[in-house]
């Protein structure tokens, strides 16, 4: 099994530290750090379109409320928690509440401009994707459109490396099926 | 192996999670960090720091002044005030009716007012109305509803609800915002959840989105999402099950949690739960794990491993035993959120709980 590695965990440690004293340079370096895991979880929830716009109100609302956090080594955990809140917040303001349950995966023609077959074919598949039971929307995300590694997302999240590799593979399984079935469909 | 090119991208490539990596990779994040140095400063909360950097004689006149204030507060009232208001006034709307605000009715030509710590929001049987704060969330409330803002400071927003029903929709940080109930206090956790007390202070609360802790002294529940958990004075939150569970399953646990049974009837409660269990049950299952005789818990230990396989790390004994960080593994497993961010809030909370009527 892959572990992070311990020297990463102290070194942001310490970045989260500096961060919460004042240092912005430390906060910029655990935006490159973090920003793939917002992004992702964003995308599992919010239209494509506004998840750049997002990302960066989730780092501008954390920054604000860095002072809060007391155990430095829950960043990950606190900083996913807010942006799904966010998210949250996002369908609070565009949609009825009775929709707020469950983001339903939007119009995938209207997800990205569609020019070509791949762009149609990529906007589809992630329409499938966000379709999925929240607990393998997340994982699926951040390892086949952020490119993180299992062990990567579970030390980012603060997950189990135990409930990521099962929501991956299970979300991996069912992806498969509905993709199947979408396939099907369309022939 | 294919699966490790799914956990790690190490082995054998799997040709179909390659095409979707390359497929879906347009999507990746690729935005540069915002200019963090360029953002204003965001003033602190930090009081106790402000005191020790005044001169030793202000110190000494400011510690005189307070010994003097809470004299005469403990002289002029039985018991102190639990009011912090260092926060803005949260933006009430009329929805529907004429909602109260303290003794003010919102009429027709009043849609909007403020509610302060301390006051209160009635609504009447024809009445709604919102309450939202930018910053933390929004909280509509419904008919026959009876509302107190407590506390509103910095990173503490608190409500009381004294009965009807509430939707809250939160986005501040998980452990900002709560609400007490004549039985329970709720803890956001980041969430969207619905919370109703009835006239005998019993209530339910349904989440919607992300989780909540439920908790009364010692005795506490997590409502993941699609969850619901029944609470009672002088007993507290009830064990949390799924909106989806069987009717059998819900009737069994709410004699088992609420009604006074003797041991023979809980033990027969007990193998009702765990037969009727399904995989979505797990999270019950947890549950009861610390809330069975000890007698009873080997049992519930099998079937909650059978449905849901403990992670690594997380042992029979162990959890016969109730360790505590085995048992917070076991949940964390259940992919509804990190229990360690409950830790880290509720002790603020829990010092307040509500006391039993």
């Amino acid at each position: 099994m892959t572990v992070w590695p311990v020297t990463e965990t102290r070194e942001e440690d310490s970045l989260v530290s500096a961060a919460r004293g004042g240092d912005r340079t430390a906060f910029g370096r655990l935006y490159d750090r973090y920003a793939r895991m917002v992004h992702g979880i964003l995308l599992a929830r919010v239209p494509p379109r506004e998840v750049d716009d997002l990302v960066q109100e989730v780092f501008l609302l954390a920054l604000r409320q860095l002072h809060s956090l007391r155990d430095t080594s829950r960043f990950g955990a606190w900083l996913g928690t807010i942006t799904r809140n966010r998210a949250n917040d996002y369908f609070r303001k565009s949609i009825p509440e009775e929709k707020v349950a469950e983001p339903m995966p939007e119009d995938p023609v209207e997800s990205r401009t569609a020019n070509d077959a791949s762009e149609q074919e990529a906007a589809v598949i992630l329409a499938v994707v966000r379709a999925l039971p929240e607990p393998y929307r997340e994982p699926l995300i951040l390892r086949l459109v952020e490119g993180m590694t299992g062990p990567e997302i579970a030390a980012r999240t603060g997950l189990t490396h135990g409930s990521v590799r099962v929501n991956l593979y299970r979300g991996m399984q069912l992806l498969r099926e509905k993709l199947g079935q979408t396939a099907r469909g369309a022939s | 192996m294919k699966d490790d090119y799914l956990w790690d991208g190490s082995g054998e490539p799997d040709p179909e999670v390659q095409k979707l990596e390359k497929t879906l990779g347009r999507y990746r994040h690729n935005q540069p960090a915002p200019a963090f140095d360029e953002v204003a400063d965001v003033p602190q909360w930090e009081p106790r720091k402000r005191y020790f950097l005044l001169r030793f004689p202000f110190q000494l006149a400011t510690v005189a002044a307070t010994v003097l204030v809470t004299a005469a507060v403990y002289y002029f009232s039985f018991r102190p005030k639990p009011i912090i208001d260092s926060g803005p006034a949260w933006d009430v709307a009329r929805l529907a009716g004429a909602p109260k605000v303290g003794s003010h009715a919102m009429g027709a030509d009043a849609s909007v007012a403020k509610l302060s710590v301390g006051q209160t929001l009635v609504t009447d049987g024809s009445s709604r109305a919102s309450i939202t704060l930018d910053e933390t969330g929004r909280v509509e409330v419904d008919a026959n509803s009876r509302l107190r803002l407590i506390t509103n400071g910095p990173g503490h927003k608190r409500l009381s609800l004294e009965r009807g029903t509430i939707q809250a929709t939160i986005w501040a940080p998980p452990g900002e915002f709560v609400v007490d109930t004549p039985s329970a206090v709720a803890v956001d956790l980041g969430c969207v959840y619905t919370l109703h007390v009835d006239d005998s202070g019993a209530g339910l609360l349904r989440t919607t989105m992300g989780w909540v802790g439920f908790k009364l002294n010692d005795h506490e529940s997590f409502i993941p999402a699609g969850a619901v958990c029944k609470t009672r004075p002088k007993v507290g939150p009830g064990t949390p099950y799924m909106e989806n569970a069987s009717t059998s399953f819900q009737d069994a646990l709410s004699r088992f949690d609420f009604e006074s049974i003797t041991p023979a009837e809980r033990t027969s409660l007990v193998n009702v739960l765990l037969n009727g269990a399904r995989k979505d049950d797990a999270m019950t299952l947890w549950h009861l794990l610390s809330r069975v005789s000890d007698a009873e818990r080997p049992s519930v230990y099998d079937r909650l491993a059978a449905l849901s396989p403990p992670p690594t790390g997380v042992t029979r004994e162990g959890i016969l035993r109730l360790d505590r960080k085995m048992l917070d593994t076991w949940w964390s497993s259940f992919g509804f959120g990190d229990i360690y961010l409950w830790h880290m809030y509720e002790r603020d909370w829990s010092q307040t709980s509500p006391k039993s009527k």
